[in-house]
């Protein structure tokens, strides 16, 4: 407890490589939730102790298969209902883990508990610069209110760059 | 196991084989089909290894003849069969996929044949109606003694979207009715106990989850002039209903109706479990997703009277659990562990008087959650069993 600022969270993690099973790496954390219903994302240090694996040579295939398409690619419900995600759609997948990660950050509380339940739609859309741009719908759930909730997220991504959340818009106004 | 060839000679020989095969579930390789076997033709049954001395003092009784195959090449005897996939007349398991997820269409009949095939210990009994007036069945496997037995209860699926929790009660009874002759304690289990088995609760949420929202929760009863649908049948029960972790809101996951036990599924549950309280031992609700084995009270963190047989006994089965494919469950209550809640089933359960009473959450902790790959239905079934 920090007094007049909020609660502060010291984390040991360990990462698990979904690619890879076997492969772990050691992280720290220090988490901070802001006292009061401000509604800001809580602050994060993070700390990686060793080395990530190099993807270089995934994300090439990855980048070049996807600017090489001729229509912009869209699909819906990863995974379908069944559980199953068709093999050629896995990267779309994890880039939207990552971006359910960044709308996690920055709608989290100390009484909330998010997990991606199912990518509702993705749609590419074609960029004059050298980013992929994907326009997710992403379906949350969050735990205790047990609501799932779409979430509207554009994300970039590069190669070098890495992913990239330009936007991101919570559930509907309009309801 | 052994591959036995026999020819039978007579039609009674004919019947009595015919009667063998359904009661011991032999597996019949040829013909495929009991109703098609003939006097005169060639039959090969095979027979588990436990059951090979039971088969042959039963055939030697009946002065029926047979004799070894050995099979050089089972594989090529396997393909030379037509496929046996989707013959709704095998016993048992055979027939139906375990690894699948099956609609309620699918479900329903499926109950309809267990009892069929296994009527000695399966009864299929009507528990109530739903909403939208479709019919709840639970299925009771009692084996016929003349000693009062105790009773466990198992519900499925009471949140539409958790799949694999109507997955894990077919599986269940599969396995008890594949093996009770087999796995001695499985065998002790229903010399003493009757198991009531509901696969699916919630059916109208189960089947609007296939056809039109996957994510969908509650049930499917309309309010506010049809603007809203569904109650968390997990927050209706009578148990500090409407007191914390509830919404008063329809459009909302949780919530928990008008009143206590206002929705008609929870009505049947309800009603039918305290008609048989005295002689219920235990309740157990499975849901999806966290990896969890809750004991009772979601409404408050003051433990239960007797928690610590609650807490053994969750334990040992987490600890079980783990075993088998190193899948870790957190064992706890509610309160402590997950979040507050009123109204819900288990905790209902335990303070009208059922001991040993608890929820599991199944596969997996969130990284598939709700759309758990059917290629993992087998090994949280087989886990959790």
């Amino acid at each position: 407890d920090i007094d007049d600022v909020g609660h502060k969270y010291y984390l040991e993690l360990e990462l698990e490589d979904v690619l890879d099973k076997d492969r772990t790496v050691k992280c720290t954390a220090e988490v901070l939730y802001h006292l009061g219903s401000k509604a800001s994302a809580p602050d994060v240090q993070l700390t990686v102790q060793g080395e990530l694996r190099s993807t270089e040579e995934a994300d090439k295939e990855f980048y070049n298969r996807i600017r090489s398409l001729e229509k912009e690619l869209v699909a819906e419900n990863i995974p379908d209902s069944h559980g199953n995600v068709p093999p050629a759609l896995e990267p779309i997948h994890l880039l939207a883990w990552v971006a359910s990660g960044y709308v996690t950050w920055q709608n989290s509380t100390e009484n909330t508990k998010f997990h991606l339940a199912q990518v509702k739609h993705v749609k590419q859309v074609k960029r004059s610069d050298e980013d992929l741009q994907f326009d997710y719908v992403l379906l949350l759930h969050e735990m205790v209110s047990q609501e799932v909730l779409p979430w509207e997220v554009t994300v970039l991504w590069h190669p070098q760059r890495g992913a990239r959340v330009s936007q991101c818009q919570g559930p509907g106004a309009g309801n | 196991h052994q591959v036995l060839h026999i020819v039978p000679e007579t039609l009674q020989q004919v019947q009595h084989i015919q009667v063998l095969c359904s009661t011991l579930m032999l597996d019949l390789w040829k013909p495929l089909l009991p109703e098609d076997i003939r006097a005169g033709l060639d039959l090969h049954i095979r027979v588990p290894a436990p059951l090979v001395q039971e088969v042959k003092d039963s055939l030697d009784q009946h002065m029926i003849s047979y004799r070894y195959i050995l099979i050089p090449d089972v594989q090529k005897l396997v393909d030379q069969s037509m496929p046996r996939e989707r013959s709704s007349h095998r016993q048992v398991a055979g027939g139906y996929v375990y690894t699948e997820y099956h609609p309620m269409e699918e479900i329903y009949q499926w109950m309809t044949q267990i009892q069929k095939s296994n009527s000695e210990l399966v009864t299929q009994h009507f528990l109530g109606k739903t909403f939208e007036n479709r019919t709840m069945y639970y299925l009771q496997i009692s084996q016929p003694s003349n000693k009062p037995k105790k009773i466990i209860w198992m519900d499925c699926g009471i949140h539409a979207r958790e799949w694999i929790s109507p997955a894990f009660c077919q599986w269940f009874v599969k396995e008890i009715l594949q093996n009770y002759k087999s796995d001695p304690k499985i065998s002790r289990f229903l010399q003493n106990l009757d198991l009531y088995v509901l696969p699916v609760l919630n059916i109208d949420g189960y089947i609007y989850s296939w056809e039109e929202d996957r994510l969908w929760r509650k049930s499917r009863s309309p309010y506010e002039n049809g603007t809203c649908y569904g109650t968390d049948l997990n927050r209706n029960f009578n148990s500090s209903w409407g007191s914390v972790g509830v919404s008063f809101n329809c459009s909302s996951d949780v919530f928990c109706g008008l009143g206590p036990e206002s929705e008609p599924e929870t009505r049947a549950v309800a009603q039918f479990i305290k008609s048989k309280k005295s002689d219920i031992l235990c309740y157990l609700t499975i849901h999806s997703y966290g990896q969890l084995i809750l004991t009772p009270y979601g409404s408050t963190t003051k433990p239960p009277s007797n928690n610590e047989e609650l807490m053994q006994v969750a334990t040992e089965a987490a600890a079980a659990l783990t075993g088998k494919y190193g899948t870790s469950y957190r064992v706890g209550s509610t309160a402590l562990i997950l979040y507050s809640n009123s109204g819900s089933s288990r905790d209902w359960a335990h303070t009208i008087g059922i001991p040993l009473s608890y929820t599991f959450e199944l596969r997996d902790e969130g990284t598939y959650g709700f759309v758990l790959p059917a290629d993992q239905i087998q090994p949280t079934c087989e886990e959790t069993m």
